[in-house]
């Protein structure tokens, strides 16, 4: 018997920061009775929002890590992943997408759609989770959510269409009108939890009426029984209605809007019905799997809970337990004591306690059947992982990794807090791929290594907190990298004489740049004039060059090694000299195939109020950013540009007090492009003088 | 350099014989015409391309799209017009020439002289942007009156700039014997430059309307819609 999964939805809140999800997280919780109060975001009741559950994130407002957790609604079972909306933690979004199945897009009704909207929604493109857009913050002065979507239009592309009116505004914001239902809805009780449905008001009937054309004119694009019932004139019924939208959402093709106010109580609940009626269930989502017997190619999961397992870790938090491992599962059933392996390992383990998450407190339960999302405790594996059922040789596409483009150097403060340092640095950089450590050897630093300031301080922060980690920082340091621009011959011998046998290997060829990988090493050596065995210690010889470049030694990407031709030694050559030949060989040519350096440029988008945008393009300017464009949205103003990394700490500082506190900027990397003379020249004496204080 | 040789000769207004390299003289004003959809914007976006080539600064104001959406019609006209072209040369090419190109976008209702004119100061103030040519589209002519043109064309003389236009026409409005339609008349008068897109089938043919050399060639020429340039 086919196990029915109609009943679940997997989705996730995402939006800009501030619109408000946590709240609404919170609202949710609370009417679908998970929690019994209500708690606000900032903690101002010392409680703070349930979703929320490390203290740094109730301290910041903000939310870091997607806690998971499952509620009931209307006989649906929704588990939902809390999504952090600061760009330094993208990975995490993209993680928790990777998962879902549809998703609520959060905008505030007053900032409408934001650049951190416009990255989230990309996002969600990429990952193609379907979406509902729900219009928050109604009771703010300066709400207009019809606004809003027409920005979801223009600026998103989003066939959007209102699902609801809103009753009032600003302050005034009573309650909704349900355009499918055509019924006025009100929220009434302590915390909005009474639902009174009523006849709309009739000042409010005509733009009701339009609205409700509107809806009906664009849902009927995706059903055949709706555009019949209109040319027929019958009467249309809110399913009827709602199987048309539900179509063109799950094929991206509509974005149904609800709207209200989660802080004030309003609009929650029809926003929870909307999710039931309109997202997919696990099985209407395609997920591929790829099957690593052949070759990689992708097959398509089909949901099943009877088939093999095929669930992803998507999550791995530390708890007071040990390792607790978000997974879900895309086929068969994880249940307690059945054996799964990890695929990247071959290392087979056997499942112990199985439970389902509400934020940071559980419940556990006997298995997760496909389409579930939950954790396991006491697996030992890292964020990303497949675990499949002991015969299969399956992996979920592997995700999109960013290399770190800014770094730290971190020094703890006595033993204790080196201990604890090392464990939280485990932890972290199995949590999160973006997130690296390693010691630099020369310095005997602890460098750690991110997406960008705010990233780096909040492990930081972190590492004090959770680990008691007291850890003193350096100033940041941008990743650079140098790369060659022209091609350079080389020929070198190494040769060594010092008792005992000798080393000697000799390596001709020739250094040039690729653009397209970081480092490629061809053979052209025909009739033996180095033996084959040591042409891996050649590339070895190469490849190790590459980490460290000899002028500026940042590390080198982008060139290609080409040898073809060598001497050797009966008795003198080795792996070994054959190495150092080829190091030899590289440091010989390198400085010939006029190197340069490149530095990370990132998307920098400011919105300002648009009196502020002279200044601000100033900003931009004095740093080195070329500014692509500015877009005019009437009193606020969007100006894009790409800025060097290496110009942007301290930005925030500078952006506040030339614009009042009233800009605001979202930052991501972009490219990495050459470094002008000048600065390259500064990088070379901050080199120098580096070396100088760690000699 | 290839790329810009390539696009220099195949340059539809040079082949169709306006007179110099730049075709609009300082504070002249000059625009395409054509239906919906023909490739208004994609010509003038080349037309533009060609003066970042030759780092000639170019401001593209667009009243419909937003600044990423003008940035791609750039990206993929460029990668078009440089397919030949090694992928390393491409892109450094690509992101010097990016430094003569500015994208301002306003709401159509929005948009006013002043306002542009605010805008500009700030970024010539600060030596951020001067540009050369001013690329205005997405204005609507039968809506927008003379006193917006003639506000536009002092603009153009003050900041010794030259202002390109889209114009587009409508199907339903059958054009003079010039080529020109009467929703446009009001205002042919103040351009010194005028071009026609037309398409038949997959088509796309230039013909110039006004600003052409005496003597120059007057039949229409066919181009290749993908990069706006003269079919090879």
């Amino acid at each position: 018997m086919k196990f029915d999964d109609q009943k679940i939805r997997n989705i996730g809140i995402s939006a800009h920061i501030d619109s408000g999800k946590t709240t609404l997280s919170e609202r949710i919780l609370y009417y679908t009775k998970r929690i019994h109060a209500i708690h606000d975001v900032k903690g101002k009741d010392g409680v703070g929002a349930t979703m929320d559950s490390m203290d740094l994130e109730k301290e910041r407002g903000i939310t870091i890590a997607s806690a998971a957790t499952y509620c009931e609604w209307k006989n649906h079972e929704i588990n939902i992943i809390d999504t952090p909306g600061h760009v330094d933690f993208t990975i995490e979004v993209e993680r928790s997408l990777r998962v879902l199945d549809g998703a609520i897009l959060v905008l505030c009704s007053v900032g409408g759609v934001q650049s951190q909207s416009i990255t989230v929604d990309q996002q969600m493109k990429r990952y193609k989770v379907p979406c509902i857009a729900f219009i928050n913050k109604c009771d703010r002065s300066g709400a207009n959510p019809f606004r809003v979507i027409e920005q979801l239009r223009t600026k998103l592309g989003h066939n959007a269409v209102a699902m609801q009116i809103p009753i009032g505004l600003e302050t005034s914001l009573e309650g909704v009108v349900d355009l499918a239902a055509m019924k006025a809805l009100y929220f009434d009780g302590d915390s909005g939890e009474d639902i009174r449905v009523e006849d709309i008001p009739p000042e409010l009937l005509a733009e009701a009426a339009a609205k409700r054309e509107e809806l009906i004119d664009r849902a009927s694009l995706f059903s055949d029984e709706l555009t019949e019932a209109i040319l027929e004139e019958k009467e249309i019924t809110p399913e009827l209605l709602y199987a048309a939208v539900r179509k063109g959402t799950l094929k991206r093709e509509i974005t149904p809007v609800y709207m209200g106010s989660a802080y004030k109580n309003k609009g929650v609940q029809p926003l929870l019905d909307g999710v039931t009626y309109l997202l997919p269930a696990p099985s209407e989502v395609e997920n591929v799997a790829l099957d690593m017997n052949h070759n990689e190619e992708p097959v398509v999961l089909t949901s099943d809970p009877e088939k093999p397992i095929i669930a992803l870790a998507f999550k791995l938090e530390d708890g007071q337990y040990g390792q607790l491992t978000y997974i879900r599962v895309y086929e068969g059933t994880v249940e307690k004591g059945s054996t799964i392996v990890n695929v990247r390992n071959g290392k087979k383990v056997k499942v112990g306690r199985v439970v389902r998450m509400h934020a940071d407190q559980m419940e556990d339960v006997d298995s997760l059947k496909a389409g579930y999302i939950g954790a396991l405790f006491g697996i030992e594996c890292s964020s990303g992982d497949t675990f499949v059922s002991p015969g299969l040789n399956m992996t979920m596409t592997s995700m999109y990794v960013p290399k770190p483009v800014i770094s730290l150097a971190i020094v703890p403060k006595d033993n204790k807090a080196q201990m604890a340092m090392s464990k939280a640095l485990n932890r972290f950089s199995k949590e999160d791929p973006t997130f690296k450590s390693h010691v630099d050897h020369e310095t005997n630093e602890t460098i750690i290594e991110g997406m960008g300031e705010l990233h780096l301080d909040i492990y930081v922060e972190r590492m004090k907190r959770e680990y008691n980690a007291e850890v003193t920082t350096g100033n940041p340091r941008v990743a650079y990298r140098e790369t060659i621009t022209q091609r350079a011959d080389f020929n070198y011998t190494h040769k060594k004489q010092t008792g005992g046998s000798g080393q000697f290997g000799r390596i001709a060829g020739y250094i040039e740049p690729i653009s397209d990988a970081e480092f490629v090493f061809e053979n052209k050596i025909f009739g033996g004039a180095i033996p084959t065995q040591y042409i891996p210690a050649c590339e070895k010889g190469f490849k190790q060059s590459m980490a460290k470049g000899p002028k500026l030694e940042f590390p080198i990407t982008g060139v290609k090694v080409v040898i073809n031709d060598g001497a050797f030694h009966a008795v003198d050559s080795s792996d070994m000299a054959f190495q150092a030949a080829a190091r030899g060989a590289f440091k010989e040519a390198y400085l010939r195939a006029k190197p340069v350096v490149h530095e990370p440029i990132m998307k920098v988008v400011v919105e300002t109020p648009t009196e502020f945008q002279g200044s601000v393009m100033g900003l931009l300017n004095q740093r080195r950013g070329m500014i692509i464009g500015s877009q005019d949205e009437g009193v606020m103003c969007v100006i894009e540009a790409q800025v060097p990394l290496g110009e942007m700490f301290g930005f925030s500082t500078i952006l506040r007090s030339s614009t009042q506190g009233k800009a605001q900027f979202t930052m991501e990397f972009a490219l990495y492009r050459q470094v002008p003379q000048s600065i390259a020249e500064k990088i070379a004496l901050e080199v120098a003088q580096n070396k100088k204080t760690a000699a | 350099m290839m790329i810009k040789k390539e696009i220099i000769s195949r340059n539809p207004l040079l082949n169709l014989g306006f007179e110099n390299e730049y075709i609009l003289q300082s504070g002249g004003l000059g625009a395409v015409l054509a239906h919906a959809g023909v490739g208004k914007t994609a010509l003038l976006v080349q037309m533009a391309l060609h003066a970042m080539m030759n780092e000639q600064p170019v401001l593209h104001v667009s009243l419909n799209d937003a600044v990423s959406k003008v940035d791609i019609w750039y990206r993929e006209l460029f990668h078009d017009m440089a397919s030949k072209n090694d992928s390393a040369e491409i892109t450094e090419y690509w992101e010097n020439i990016l430094n003569y190109r500015f994208i301002m976008t306003f709401r159509v209702e929005g948009f006013s002289v002043p306002k542009l004119e605010e805008r500009l100061t700030d970024l010539m103030q600060q030596n951020i942007f001067k540009p050369y040519a001013v690329i205005l589209d997405g204005l609507k002519f039968d809506e927008s009156g003379r006193g917006l043109l003639l506000e536009l064309k002092e603009l153009a003389k003050k900041y010794a700039m030259r202002i390109w236009f889209t114009v587009h026409t409508h199907r339903h409005e059958p054009p003079r014997e010039d080529g020109l339609p009467f929703s446009f008349l009001h205002v042919a008068d103040l351009f010194d430059v005028l071009v026609q897109l037309s398409s038949e089938g997959p088509e796309v043919y230039i013909k110039a309307l006004k600003g052409q050399s005496p003597g120059a060639k007057k039949d229409a020429l066919l181009l290749d819609p993908a990069t706006m340039l003269i079919k090879a």
